[in-house]
């Protein structure tokens, strides 16, 4: 205690102790002083609630607009038509081998059937071009229906069957109320007579509505109302499953070597800046890259999953990396020095303990990048996954689009009935999206809860 | 003339670990300085000496604990038994399970107590069949005391354990690989006096068997379980002898301003 010396950078003068008094302060300053203490968390805690609320509302305004315009996307209508097999259409099936009847089953005009039935449902209709806007009432797609049927059992010849046949995309558009008829009808899509035509047909009870499976269960279409987003789930899908393929065991070891292995110096601090910095660049970029080596220099496939996939795994590994080692860095050094101190090799402790308590975050991590690549269009442009694709792919190889790609051709489409199926699939895109983070929320738990 | 009996005796046995011009920097920092130390076998070790005098620093250099630190170097000699541990033809796994260590926090593997404690001789292989593997993890817990404890629930993750117990399992885990030498690095700094005694009453039993060195900010936990102490400071060993001796004649100045607590 005795050779304390004051610091005289402070000015107090050596050798003796400031007799500093604090200021006295009246009971009303220190009101003041409270209050305005008070005030200012007052003040933060509404800018923080003001941010919070605003940010629900862009998100409510967000959900309920693609719920609105999307969910219609989900049902379809169909109009009740007694279908005429008509033998002379159909032709004779005398002398044919049972293969042979159904090969012509397939080949039958089926358009004229349904012509010829719609004709039979409203007889005033002459002129040809009546004829024709009254055929418009049912999609292209109702031929399928009726040829389907037809080839399902002959015995229907000459009989007439009512039949729910798919409503054309213009019919559906009015029916959901999104073409309204009391505007002039050069100015829709939908005239007069057919307006007439469909109100006969609802007095008569042959409208129905009903959940559009297909959207569903089939691939994309020229007609919106024959259009489905299975095709691009499954791209999606072949394509995420060959990113998560490559990017997870690359990604993870590269971290556990940049962690655990790699000695500190000027070449991993490099690679460190870099991947880093490889996860800020624009995804378009990566979309390039994969055109110029995947594309050009190997000759891959165009527009396949497996070049999707692999674009999108350049550009998830930075993710993944950065997400491994920040979960590697948080397993407790203890259990390093415990697993060492056992005797375990290195490669031992790293495969017992780190990794396996490492992995939730590394899977937290891995599922969001994978979240952010199922939502990636850009690099899917540029290797051509943009093409219009009838077909589900069903392996890595066959010509496919993704989601958001889907969600992008549709949007450019100048059809109306597009605009619903857009939106629908935005809501089947984020649905995918919340049940990928839910799957990581569930398997953070269930790897948790094994310590 | 009876202690200087024992101490010829002592002084007969071939030392397990002898450590000759021990010196061990990180980076610039020279935190051995010349350490020449001899650790009896079958019995307890202390080292003891103010924060920062490097007593961890050389109890980690015996199991090459050191190693993992890309900084540390050393020059001298360690010995275990007349091998040379820092020989090329060492195997530092292999010594690892020759010499095994208790840190200062007890960290049990976030596995079931069984399998913390069957970990060591699973990576080892010291066990041919699950039959043997049982008998070892039941001898182990045995000998740390706390197989009664834990007898109904080895299924159950040892980090669920209390600290005393924890460290007791580290202790368990260790003693599984049959080591020669076991270290501690203050093994009780983090428990309560009650597990504290345990543990101290377990070392005693277990010097028996194993030659154990053991780091202690706690004077009177090394006057209670050690027959030899060495005195750090700044490094270096100032004084080392028998316990009993250094506790009642120091002979250096500092060891006595340290043990009565007025410097430290």
């Amino acid at each position: 205690m005795t050779d304390i010396t004051p610091n005289n950078s402070h000015n107090i003068p050596s050798g003796t102790v400031p007799d500093f008094i604090p200021p006295h302060r009246t009971e009303k300053q220190i009101k003041q002083r409270l209050k305005k203490r008070y005030r200012k968390e007052r003040i933060f805690k509404a800018v923080g609630l003001g941010g919070l609320i605003s940010g629900l509302l862009a998100l409510t305004v967000m959900v309920t607009s693609i719920l609105t315009t999307g969910l219609s996307g989900f049902t379809e209508s169909r109009l009740t038509i007694d279908v005429y097999m008509d033998p002379e259409i159909i032709g004779s099936l005398e002398g044919y081998s049972t293969e042979d009847r159904i090969d012509h089953l397939r080949q039958v005009n089926h358009r004229a059937l349904i012509r010829n039935s719609l004709r039979i449902k409203f007889p005033e209709v002459k002129s040809r071009r009546d004829i024709f806007a009254l055929q418009k009432l049912v999609s292209s797609g109702s031929r399928d229906e009726v040829r389907q049927k037809l080839m399902k059992s002959d015995d229907v010849i000459g009989t007439t069957i009512p039949m729910d046949l798919l409503a054309s995309s213009t019919v559906d558009m009015y029916l959901k109320g999104q073409i309204s008829r009391d505007v002039d009808q050069s100015e829709r899509k939908i005239s007069d007579k057919q307006l007439a035509w469909l109100d006969i047909m609802a007095s008569e009870g042959r409208i129905i509505k009903g959940f559009n499976w297909k959207f569903l269960s089939s691939g994309d279409s020229r007609e919106p109302e024959l259009a489905g987003i299975w095709g691009a789930a499954m791209g999606s899908f072949l394509t995420l499953l060959v990113t998560l393929a490559i990017a997870f065991p690359i990604g993870v070891s590269s971290a556990l070597y940049l962690e655990e292995f790699a000695p500190r110096n000027k070449w991993t601090d490099l690679i460190e800046i870099n991947i880093n910095n490889l996860a800020a660049v624009p995804s378009i970029i990566f979309g390039l890259l994969g055109l110029a080596i995947f594309l050009n220099v190997f000759n891959m496939p165009r527009s396949a999953p497996l070049v999707g996939g692999m674009t999108l795994a350049l550009m998830t590994l930075p993710t993944i990396i950065i997400s491994a080692r920040a979960a590697i860095r948080a397993v407790p050094p203890s259990i390093r020095d415990a697993a060492i101190g056992m005797g375990a090799s290195k490669i031992q402790t790293q495969f017992h303990h780190v990794l396996p308590l490492s992995m939730p975050g590394i899977m937290t991590g891995t599922i969001i990048g994978m979240a952010q690549a199922l939502g990636e269009t850009a690099p899917l442009l540029m290797i051509g996954m943009v093409a219009f694709i009838v077909d589900v792919p069903e392996g890595v190889m066959d010509a496919a689009t993704a989601l958001p790609v889907q969600i992008f051709l549709w949007a450019d489409s100048p059809e109306r009935g597009f605009m619903e199926k857009t939106s629908a699939a935005i809501i089947v895109l984020l649905i995918f999206l919340v049940l990928m983070n839910s799957l990581a929320i569930w398997m953070r738990h269930k790897f948790e809860k094994r310590w | 003339m009876d202690k200087a009996a024992v101490t010829t005796v002592q002084d007969l046995v071939q030392p397990t670990i002898r450590a000759t011009n021990v010196n061990i920097y990180y980076d610039d920092t020279h935190a051995i300085k010349d350490v020449n130390l001899d650790i009896p076998p079958k019995a307890v070790t202390a080292l003891i000496g103010p924060s920062g005098c490097g007593k961890s620093t050389f109890l980690r250099s015996i199991n090459r604990m050191n190693d993992t630190i890309p900084s540390c170097r050393m020059t001298g000699q360690i010995t275990l038994y007349g091998d040379d541990i820092y020989d090329k033809k060492i195997d530092v796994v292999q010594l690892r399970a020759r010499v095994g260590m208790v840190f200062q926090k007890p960290n049990p593997f976030p596995k079931s107590i069984y399998d913390n404690v069957a970990y060591g001789p699973r990576i080892h292989g010291l066990a041919n069949s699950d039959a043997d593997l049982d008998n070892i993890v039941f001898n182990s817990l045995q000998k740390s005391g706390l197989w009664d404890e834990v007898k109904d629930r080895l299924d159950t993750p040892g980090t669920a354990l209390s600290g005393g117990q924890r460290q007791r399992l580290c202790i368990a885990r260790t003693i599984a690989i049959n080591p020669e030498v076991i270290l501690m690095d203050e093994p009780c700094s983090a428990l309560d006096p009650i597990a504290t005694a345990i543990i101290e009453e377990l070392i005693t039993e277990l010097k028996e068997r194993f030659t154990i060195v053991i780091v202690t900010h706690s004077m009177q936990q090394a006057a209670r379980v050690s027959q030899k102490t060495a005195f750090f400071h700044l490094g270096k060993i100032l004084e080392f002898g028998d316990t009993s001796e250094i506790f009642t004649n120091p002979k250096v100045e500092k060891t006595k301003d340290y043990i009565t607590g007025r410097y430290g």
